[in-house]
Formats: C-alpha cells, sequence, structure tokens
C-alpha cells in the first residue's frame, strides 16, 4: 500500500520556469558585463563572454581535462579516504575512553579553526611539492571536519537501542560491534560527506600552491598566460566536479541506509 | 471607542483543493451586535480560530462574507481590530512596554505618546512593576496579560480572543477573567472570544455561540444575563446543563 | 562551546564555574602542554634538523622576535584590513540579499539554480581569477574575502528568515505592520541570533580566504611573510606564522561572536 503523496500547492513547473529565468538573467548580466567592458576601461577590464568560456570549456575537455582531473581526483581520494579512516579510529578511540578524550579532544578544537590552509606552507618544507604533501593536507582538513562527527557518533548511543542490548545480554564486544561502530559509522558518513567540499577546496588550494599536476595547476598556469576565458572554464570544471562528487556520494548514500533523509545542505562552507 | 455589528453571512470555508480538501466551516450565520461579547465554543478543531481569521482579514472565505461596520472585511492589516492569541506572540527582543507600544507606532503615533499610552494599559492589567522586562523574565499569565494589554492599547472597536486564556493555570484564569471583564465594560469594543471552556464563555459572554463538529456551523446561540454569571446561581447551572447538552455532553445525574 | 563538550556531564551547579574553568582553560592547556612536549620529543628523538621541525622553544622564540618589529605587525594590520573590509562588505550585502531571498519566494526560485550552482565554485577556485582582474593590490582580496563572506550570509540569512515562527509574523500583522516593516522590524530582529551566528562562522571562513589569497598573489600580508618564509626555509618563522593566524583567526570570530552575543541576542 502506498501513502498518496500531497500535491504541492502550485504548479511544479513554477520553481522550474523561475530557476531557468534566474540562469538566463545571470547569463545575460555576464554577457552584458563582457561586451561592456571589451573596450578595456575599468577594473575588470578582461571578462569573456560565456560563449567565448565555453569554446575554451570544450577545447580543454577535448585536451588535458582527464589527465588534470584525474590527477586531482587521485590526491583527493587518498587524502579523503585516509582522512575519514583516521578520524573513524581516533573518534572512536577518543570519544569511547574517556582519558585520552579529555586530555586530546581540547586540543583538535583549538586546532580545527586553523584551517589547512595554514598548513600548506609547513607542508612544503616538510614534504615538498609532491603527491605527499597535497595529501597530507587533503588528509589533515578531511580529519579535522569528520573527527567531530566520530566522536560524537561513538558517544551517542540512543537510550531505548542500549537498553534493549543490555535486555538481549550483550558481551562487550558485541556491544561494540552492533551498537557503537555502526552508530559511530552512520554519523561519520554525515560529516564525510560535509568534508566533501572542504577536502575538494583543500586539493586545489594545494595545487595552486605547488603547481605540478591537476586542475588547481592548470588553473595557475592559465592565469599566468592570462587566459581568462580558460581560467573561468577551469573554475567551472571544478565546481562541475565538485557538484558531481556531491550528487554521486549522494546516491550512494541512499544505497546503503535507505532508511535515513538525506538533508541536502548539512552544513555550509 | 464604540464598536460597531459584527456580522458573518453565511461562511463557509475549506483549506486544500481535490482530494486533499478540508471543509472546516459550513454556513456559518451569526451576528455580533455594536459592543457586545459573543463567546464561540465548540469541540476541538471545529474551526473556531478560523472563524476569528476571517474575521481579522488573514483570508478570505471560501464562500459568504464577513461584515465589519456594515462593509465587507478585505484582506490586510485592519486598524479597528486588536486580537489576542492563546501563546501571547510578544516580540522577545523589546521590553514589556515596547511590546505595547509597537502596535501604535504602526499607526502612526509618536514614540513618547505611544509609550504613555502602553504604561497606562499595562498599569490597567496590573504590571505596572514589569514594564521594563523581557518576555523571557514573565510568567504565562503574565506575559498573556501583556498580550491583552497590547490589544486592548490599540483601543479597537473589534477585539478577536483565541482562547486566550486556555494556557494558563486555572487560578490565573479566573483572575483574568474577571480583569478582562471589567476592561471590556470600560472600553465596550465588539468581541469575539474563542474559547474551549463554556463556563468561561458565560461569565464573559452576552451571548454564546455553539458550533458543531467540523464541518462545521452554528449550532444553537444562546443569550446570557447577568444572573447566569454568577457562578453560585442556579441559572448558571442551567447555562451550562443547555450549553454542555449542545456539545453531546449529559449532566450525568440521574437516570441514564 | 563544541558539540564534544556539551557531552560532559553537568557536575553539581555550586561547582560548574570551577568546571568551566576546567574545560575551558585547564585542559587545553594540559593539551597543549602535552603537544610540546611530544614535538620536543620528536624532534629530539630524530635528532630533526631546524629546517624540518624546529624546538618548541625555537618557536616561541621567533614568535617573540617577530613581535615588536614593524615588519611583522605590518604584514598582520595588511591582512586584517583586508579582511575587514571584505568582511563589512560581506555581511551587508550576503545580509540585505539573504533577507531578500528570504521574504520573496519567487526572488528565492529564481536565485536558486545560480547560487546552487556558485556554491561548489570555493572562494579558492576564484583566487587565480581575482589576481588576474586586480593583480596583487588590496582590492583583490577584498573582494575575494566579501564573496566568501557574502555567500555564507546569503545563505544563512535566508534559512533563518524562513525559519522565522509564523506567530510572530501574524501578531505583526495584526498590529498592522505591511510587509515590509514586518521583514526589517520583526523578521530581521528575530532571525538576527541566527544570523550573528553565522556572522562568526563567515568571520573565520573570510580570514581564511584572505590568507589564502595571500598565498598565491600578493605583496604584503601575513599569508606573504608566510610563505617567504616557507621558500627560504625558515621553519620556526613558518610556524610561528601559522600560530598567529590561528590566533588572529580565533580572536577575530571570538570578537564577532561577542558582539553578537550582547547585541543581538535576546534570548
Amino acid at each position: 500500500m502506498t501513502i498518496a503523496a500531497r500535491r504541492p500547492a502550485f504548479v511544479p513547473g513554477r520553481a522550474f520556469l523561475l530557476g531557468t529565468l534566474g540562469v538566463a538573467v545571470a547569463l545575460g548580466v555576464w554577457s552584458l558585463l563582457a561586451v561592456l567592458l571589451a573596450g578595456g576601461g575599468g577594473v575588470i577590464n578582461r571578462l569573456p563572454a560565456p560563449l567565448v568560456v565555453v569554446t575554451k570549456l570544450v577545447a580543454y575537455a577535448r585536451a588535458d581535462l582527464v589527465r588534470d582531473l584525474a590527477a586531482s581526483l587521485r590526491v583527493f581520494a587518498a587524502g579523503w579516504l585516509i582522512g575519514v579512516a583516521a578520524a573513524t579510529l581516533a573518534g572512536l578511540l577518543l570519544g569511547r575512553v574517556n582519558v585520552l578524550g579529555r586530555i586530546f579532544l581540547p586540543v583538535i578544537e583549538a586546532i580545527r579553526p586553523v584551517s589547512s590552509i595554514a598548513w600548506v606552507p609547513l607542508s612544503i618544507v616538510w614534504f615538498g611539492f609532491g603527491l605527499t604533501s597535497k595529501v597530507f593536507l587533503v588528509g589533515l582538513a578531511v580529519f579535522l571536519v569528520v573527527i567531530v562527527y566520530a566522536v560524537d557518533g561513538s558517544r551517542r548511543i540512543p537510550t531505548d537501542v542500549s537498553r534493549t542490548a543490555s535486555m538481549l545480554g550483550m558481551s562487550a564486544r558485541q556491544g561494540f560491534l552492533h551498537l557503537i561502530l555502526p552508530g559511530t559509522l552512520a554519523e561519520v558518513l554525515i560529516g564525510a560527506r560535509v568534508s566533501l567540499m572542504s577536502g575538494w577546496g583543500t586539493v586545489i588550494v594545494a595545487e595552486l600552491v605547488a603547481a605540478d599536476a591537476g586542475l588547481g595547476a592548470h588553473l595557475i598556469s592559465v592565469q599566468q598566460s592570462y587566459d581568462v576565458a580558460a581560467v573561468v572554464a577551469t573554475m567551472i570544471c571544478f565546481g562541475a566536479s565538485g557538484f558531481a562528487m556531491n550528487a554521486l556520494f549522494t546516491i550512494v548514500e541512499r544505497r546503503l541506509m535507505p532508511w535515513r533523509r538525506i538533508h541536502a545542505r548539512e552544513l555550509d562552507g | 471607542m464604540s464598536g460597531a455589528a459584527l456580522a458573518f453571512e453565511d461562511i463557509s470555508h475549506h483549506y486544500g483543493a481535490g482530494p486533499d480538501r478540508v471543509d472546516v466551516l459550513v454556513h456559518v450565520t451569526f451576528d455580533v451586535p455594536a459592543g457586545t461579547v459573543a463567546c464561540v465554543v465548540g469541540p476541538s478543531g471545529c474551526g473556531k480560530s478560523t472563524l476569528l481569521s476571517l474575521a481579522a482579514g488573514l483570508a478570505r472565505p471560501s464562500a459568504g462574507a464577513v461584515r465589519w461596520d456594515g462593509r465587507e472585511v478585505k484582506l490586510g492589516p485592519n486598524f479597528d481590530l486588536g486580537m489576542a492569541f492563546q501563546q501571547p506572540g510578544l516580540f522577545p527582543w523589546l521590553t514589556v512596554r515596547q511590546n505595547v507600544a509597537i502596535g501604535l507606532r504602526t499607526r502612526g503615533k509618536a514614540k513618547a505618546e505611544a509609550l504613555a499610552t502602553a504604561d497606562e494599559f499595562l498599569g490597567t492589567v496590573g504590571l505596572s512593576e514589569f514594564l521594563d522586562a523581557y518576555p523571557s523574565q514573565l510568567s504565562g499569565g503574565m506575559a498573556q496579560r501583556v498580550g491583552i494589554a497590547r490589544a486592548l492599547a490599540l483601543r479597537p472597536r473589534l477585539l478577536l480572543m483565541d482562547e486566550p486564556f486556555a494556557a494558563v493555570d486555572a487560578f490565573t484564569r479566573i483572575k483574568l477573567q474577571q480583569e478582562l471583564k471589567a476592561l471590556l465594560r470600560r472600553y465596550a469594543p465588539t468581541v469575539v472570544f474563542v474559547t474551549h471552556d463554556v463556563s468561561e464563555a458565560i461569565v464573559l459572554g452576552d451571548v454564546i455561540v455553539v458550533m458543531s463538529q467540523r464541518p462545521a456551523g452554528v449550532q444553537r446561540i444562546i443569550p446570557v444575563t447577568r444572573e447566569d454569571r454568577d457562578r453560585s446561581s442556579a441559572s448558571y447551572a442551567r447555562k451550562l446543563a443547555e450549553a454542555l447538552a449542545c456539545l453531546g455532553v449529559t449532566s450525568g445525574m440521574g437516570g441514564e | 562551546m563544541s558539540r564534544m563538550q556539551r557531552e560532559e556531564r553537568a557536575p553539581v551547579a555550586r561547582y560548574r564555574w570551577l568546571a568551566a574553568w576546567r574545560d575551558r582553560v585547564l585542559l587545553p592547556l594540559v593539551g597543549i602542554l602535552l603537544v610540546a612536549i611530544v614535538w620536543q620529543a620528536v624532534v629530539m628523538l630524530y635528532r630533526l634538523p631546524l629546517v624540518v621541525l624546529p624546538e618548541p622553544w625555537a618557536v616561541v622564540r621567533t614568535l617573540a622576535g617577530l613581535l615588536p618589529t614593524v615588519a611583522f605587525w605590518r604584514d598582520v594590520g595588511v591582512s586584517l584590513y583586508e579582511f575587514a573590509a571584505g568582511y563589512a562588505t560581506g555581511v551587508v550585502l550576503g545580509v540585505a540579499v539573504g533577507l531578500l531571498l528570504g521574504e520573496s519566494r519567487t526572488f528565492r526560485l529564481t536565485a536558486s539554480p545560480v547560487i546552487e550552482a556558485l556554491r561548489f565554485i570555493v572562494p579558492f577556485a576564484w583566487i587565480p581569477l581575482t589576481v588576474l582582474w586586480f593583480g596583487t593590490s588590496y582590492t583583490g582580496k577584498i573582494v575575494l574575502v566579501a564573496y566568501a563572506v557574502f555567500f555564507v550570509m546569503t545563505v544563512s540569512t535566508t534559512r533563518s528568515i524562513m525559519q522565522v515562527d509564523p506567530t510572530l509574523t501574524r501578531i505583526g500583522t495584526m498590529l498592522g505592520m505591511g510587509r515590509m516593516a514586518l521583514a526589517l522590524f520583526v523578521h530581521l530582529r528575530a532571525a538576527a541570533p541566527a544570523i550573528a551566528s553565522a556572522a562568526r562562522a563567515a568571520a573565520a571562513v573570510g580570514w581564511i580566504a584572505v590568507v589564502a589569497a595571500e598565498y598565491i598573489g600578493a605583496s604584503a600580508g601575513l599569508g606573504v611573510m608566510i610563505t617567504n618564509a616557507a621558500t627560504s626555509l625558515q621553519t620556526p618563522t613558518v610556524i610561528a606564522g601559522m600560530i598567529a593566524m590561528g590566533l588572529i583567526g580565533a580572536t577575530v570570530s571570538a570578537v564577532v561572536g561577542w558582539l553578537a552575543r550582547t547585541r543581538l541576542d535576546y534570548r
């Protein structure tokens, strides 16, 4: 038996129409500015028209886009996985062992606001400009985001679930496996999604500084050759891939945990 | 500040459309003569609050019309109107006197005059010592008093009250009823007072409008006399029984 | 404070101030001390050269050495100036636009796709573009900070406005307020605490954006100082700079938070 969905109060098409209008207006303003500024007046004297950007985008796609994207994704994937894994372990440890938690959690709280950006120069000193450096930065950024969720998840067991467990006579090991671990992992998943954007952003900063490979490196190189259109095209690539990752993550999440309502925006920024 | 007549003319109202449509009111017709108090009672969810929303111009009736002072009520702010709700809804960032004064400011009164009027009405409801308190510091009964002072300070010709004493404890409620009665006698607006408490309706109202279950219509209009209001009188008990009988509640005494 | 600290079991009320002192001051100090000890141990055990990891004391000495210099404060001043200008612009514009989007469903639906699309282009990705347009001048950094802050504030303000208790709106209408009066005097005031905490988060974001922008293309500022030190492998200075960056960021956030709490929070 299906539950009939409530019909929306207005025609669904309205949102679509307005949204399209918004995009059209934005593109129109962009084109207008490009035309107005083409003469070379004012501060922003190089603004390519949308069409030019698209051309550049297509050219890039035919050329190095895949290679650069792959390089960036490799860095991101490695850093993200390491960060999530480390955060889960640390979260379990610090969350469940009270003494350790009391000592180290304040330290982590102090370090968290110092973004991964601050660590870039230090990372360069330590690891140079290579892959290790970038993976370290991404891992650190992701770790600092996810650790909070991991600690929360490891500590927060709904009382009725734990009461059921003790009623059923679960041993400590069983309790861990069936209660604590899933609870932690559920929260870690939420944190992992949040960390997607900060992790991806860290990749680009790391690549902007290191400038050896990846989307960020490409961004710097086209910037240095004053190719504004290519710069914008690369930015769009970056955004689009971020969007795709997010969407992919949502799909996987829905598959793995269909009973959760997925919040479109858990946390901003 | 004398009231004018309020008239509900064949009001029908529904929410939603198609299969989700909920009919709330059906063919509701009654008059509230100028300066009188009509107490509307009925089962929960029977649309009493909707009736007030329509009278306040917060929504337009699906069918029929509400007439105030001879003219049809339009959507939008009505400067003849004061309303009090179950939750007083005070602005938490304003002090008590600022809360009462703000309605007057909206109506174009100067700041000093608005505050003076606010102080006056707060004195009437017995809150002179709490003028500079914030809503978070008040008890439920006190906050409700502020809400009433705020509505009355507007010197409304039409006063709509939606179960204002429902969230207040029994002792405070009786006290507030008496205070309100005195205030209404003094300022004589036209009043529609919604309540689920029939005894409250008898004490406060000149007339009791008994509604039926949803979709609600008017079941009975029971006039109330002065003797009825004395809770210890026999006529009060009879009026109470009459009203409760309409609502499907038997007295529970004598062979059933 | 943080989600983690909320988990702490509250002791008897009498000793609550003692517990607060323990949580906010004592334990963090213990933590920092522990980190310093481990740090020192690592340096000594692995005989790490100064370039790789200086001893904690070397960093402290370097930081102390920086404090009296004019150059250091000039760099900090530049970064703070860029941050402040961008932050103020971003907050004002962000709240204004957020209010508009929160009040009007039409505008919200129209702007939504554009905002969603831009959301994925992280402020850092804009850095090369601002360098191209504005060179290494201050304007570029200000624009970047303003953009980052604007985004955070717009989204948060819109959400906060939409979550205002509808009872307050009803009361305002009953009192005779028109749409604009409702928006400005009721909705905005009611949403103020939430907007204020967003402003605090935005301050952190903005400060990070400034320093990041300075890494890429700038002539002066804290980020420049750090990057220069990194290129010349002056690690103690790098770490000192990072600490300075963290402390200033924390201070700015705390100031914004304090301002917000005392002025806007009516709870």
